[in-house]
């Protein structure tokens, strides 16, 4: 299976009245082709300004540098925005958590589908409605024909983000990356679209990049997955391993705060994680989690831990378990 | 006899919308007769997807809308009799968001004692003696007090709301969708608090969830609604050891568990959720039922007490 995505070295700073938020912090991963890997974190860990960050699509303010950013064997880290507009839409698409606000309520589904398809592609009105007709039923929609006329008020939270994942897929990109893709929808609702997704990639082939903070997701779609935590990847492997053998205690810790059915007994304290996140504002010294974690040391306070190689496809950014593993 | 915190009969809520221009008024039954009551010391957890009608029975509760037809009762008495003071003294909501459920220009202690402030409870000095208690039995910093909710964590703001609830020392706390827009970490945290409370001080939850983890976590029974109807009712540990309806077999057929190598479950329920303006005939899940027949597709089941469990189903699960 072919790379399609590098990075490493990514850094996203936004520039504040107190000074600079260091939101992503020295990021590194690959996705391959048909690989699904999850950034998981909590709220302000930096994993949507990641993706917005691969896309180009930062707020305007805000200072991308990257040691490396390789897409489809191109380096994209300097990439003029002439170059993004032509691979945006086409060879990666990206799948937004509402889709209550991203579709525009002024145009109907067929014309917003059609749009980047037109755009990229030298085709005919008629071919770019025939691919949208073709790609509305392979996501499920039922009488896509006449869908194509309707507006997104007309439809349901879950037909709405079917059309987003359509929309993605028009020019058939090789990566997709999805923003908290079920976080607005019904459970029952939300199984649905995540095998739908899982049904695409496996089809198509594609990268994917699912971003939640939903555990039960990540454990159930994804490959891989970085877990992240104020703005840096503090843990990454397979899936399978990474639940069954958490290692850093952020990710120990995250997995302790879910109500498991069945393995918890029900009323009994859940973990918790103590303290809050905190800001990365200015220069950082030591490990950003020391201040919550129960293994900190003496050196974590000036030591700032590296995300070091633990086996094929592991990592961790810890000085206490690395200690022990070592 | 048991002591009973609240109790709804019967209880049907129509609201009336348009169906589109030029075409009139249509009704809507966002609840659709339920009965439901709630003994001191339960945590009842309400479940249910989007549009299910949760949200209406809250609001019902706390006579932020009146009923259609059916009862409310409060402590044994209607709840049509008494007025807003009374209720609000019994009764304490816990919202969804807590970024909009404070009022950002008030300070943490002015948003804490308006409930006294309000009913006149009290004066000054025992207002503030009030604040600092409540304050450090929800776990809030006692300097906390004087700052504004913009320079609160989403957590702390969620305390800040619970704080508010319990300072009237209610009889029953409705929480509606308490967790949802927390952080896993935080979610834990508020979780545990209200499970303390509750053991402290002999709470009583409505508890409004559509998270089952959470609700099999925190409930001692639940409910289960679909089209503001009632379909299965039972104490937590029956219901998800043994669910009956084919709806609720299907809800908990589709938490994502992180047990990773399980795959996605299929809940064959396909994509529509009916529209509550056009409800299906018979029973309102027969479009969406692995086990319809015909009976279903025209007569409306009859809820069924049996063991303590209410199912409302033309063909339930054995018990």
């Amino acid at each position: 299976m072919g790379l399609i995505l590098e990075v490493e070295g990514l850094h996203v700073e936004l520039p504040l009245p107190a000074g600079q938020l260091q939101a992503v912090r020295n990021v590194r991963f690959e996705v391959s082709q048909g690989e699904t890997l999850s950034l998981v974190g909590e709220s302000g860990c930096g994993k949507s300004l990641t993706a917005l960050a691969l896309m180009d699509l930062l707020p305007p303010r805000a200072i991308r540098r990257a040691g490396k950013l390789v897409f489809e064997g191109r380096d994209l880290s300097g990439a003029a925005e002439e170059t993004m507009a032509h691979l945006r839409g086409n060879r990666m698409a990206m799948i937004f958590q509402e889709p209550m606000t991203s579709l525009n309520p002024c145009y109907t589904i067929g014309n917003q589908l059609v749009e980047a398809y037109l755009q990229h592609r030298r085709a005919s009105k008629r071919e770019a409605r025939e691919r949208a007709v073709f790609l509305l039923e392979k996501v499920g929609i039922t009488a896509a024909g006449s869908r194509l006329k309707q507006f997104p008020h007309q439809l349901s939270g879950g037909l709405r983000q079917r059309i987003m994942i359509a929309m993605g897929l028009m020019c058939g990109p090789s990566l997709i990356i999805a923003d908290e893709p079920t976080t607005a929808l019904d459970v029952t609702i939300q199984a649905q679209i995540l095998a739908l997704l899982a049904d695409l990639q496996r089809e198509f082939q594609m990268g994917l990049i699912l971003i939640t903070h939903d555990l039960g997701v990540v454990a159930r779609v994804a490959h891989r997955l970085c877990v992240m935590y104020c703005g840096q990847v503090v843990e990454t492997g397979t899936t399978k391993e990474v639940f069954a053998r958490p290692l850093h205690p952020y990710t120990q810790g995250l997995l302790r705060c879910i109500p498991v059915p069945g393995r918890l007994e029900p009323g009994s304290e859940l973990g918790s994680i103590p303290g809050l996140v905190p800001t990365p504002i200015g220069v950082l010294k030591g490990c950003t989690f020391r201040n919550r974690c129960p293994k900190s040391r003496p050196e974590c306070v000036v030591e700032n831990p590296h995300l070091r190689e633990i086996g094929p496809n592991r990592a961790l950014r810890c000085l206490d378990t690395l200690a022990s593993v070592a | 006899m048991p002591d009973l915190v609240l109790e709804l009969i019967n209880l049907t809520k129509t609201y009336q919308v348009s169906a589109g221009a030029f075409r009139g008024q249509r009704d809507l039954r966002a609840v659709n007769g339920i009965s439901l009551t709630l003994e001191k010391g339960e945590v009842l957890g309400l479940v249910g997807e989007s549009g299910c009608g949760k949200t209406t029975v809250a609001k019902l509760v706390l006579a932020l809308e009146n009923p259609t037809s059916g009862h409310i009762r409060l402590q044994g008495r209607p709840l049509a009799e008494c007025d807003s003071k009374e209720i609000a003294r019994q009764v304490q909501p816990v919202f969804q968001d807590p970024y909009a459920s404070l009022n950002p220009r008030k300070s943490v202690g002015s948003i804490i004692s308006l409930p006294l402030r309000a009913l006149k409870v009290g004066n000054r000095a025992s207002w503030n003696t009030k604040v600092s208690e409540i304050m450090e039995v929800v776990g809030l910093a006692p300097h906390l007090r004087h700052n504004y909710p913009n320079q609160l964590s989403g957590g702390q703001r969620q305390r800040v709301a619970v704080a508010r609830a319990l300072i009237m020392r209610p009889q029953l706390v409705l929480c509606d969708e308490p967790t949802s827009a927390l952080d896993v970490s935080v979610q834990a945290q508020i979780l545990n608090l209200l499970m303390r409370l509750r053991r402290e001080l002999g709470l009583t939850y409505l508890f409004i969830s559509h998270n089952l983890a959470v609700v099999e976590h925190l409930a001692t029974r639940v409910a289960v609604m679909y089209l503001g109807r009632l379909v299965e009712e039972a104490p937590t540990r029956e219901l998800f050891r043994n669910p009956r309806h084919p709806y609720t077999q299907a809800l908990l057929g589709s938490v994502l568990t992180p047990e990773p190598g399980r795959g996605l479950p299929d809940t064959h329920l396909g994509i529509a959720y009916p529209n509550p303006i056009d409800p299906p005939s018979g029973c309102t899940f027969h479009p969406r039922c692995p086990k319809a027949a015909e009976p279903c597709k025209e007569q409306v089941p009859v809820p069924r007490r049996e063991g303590g469990r209410l199912v409302e189903c033309h063909f339930p699960e054995e018990l």
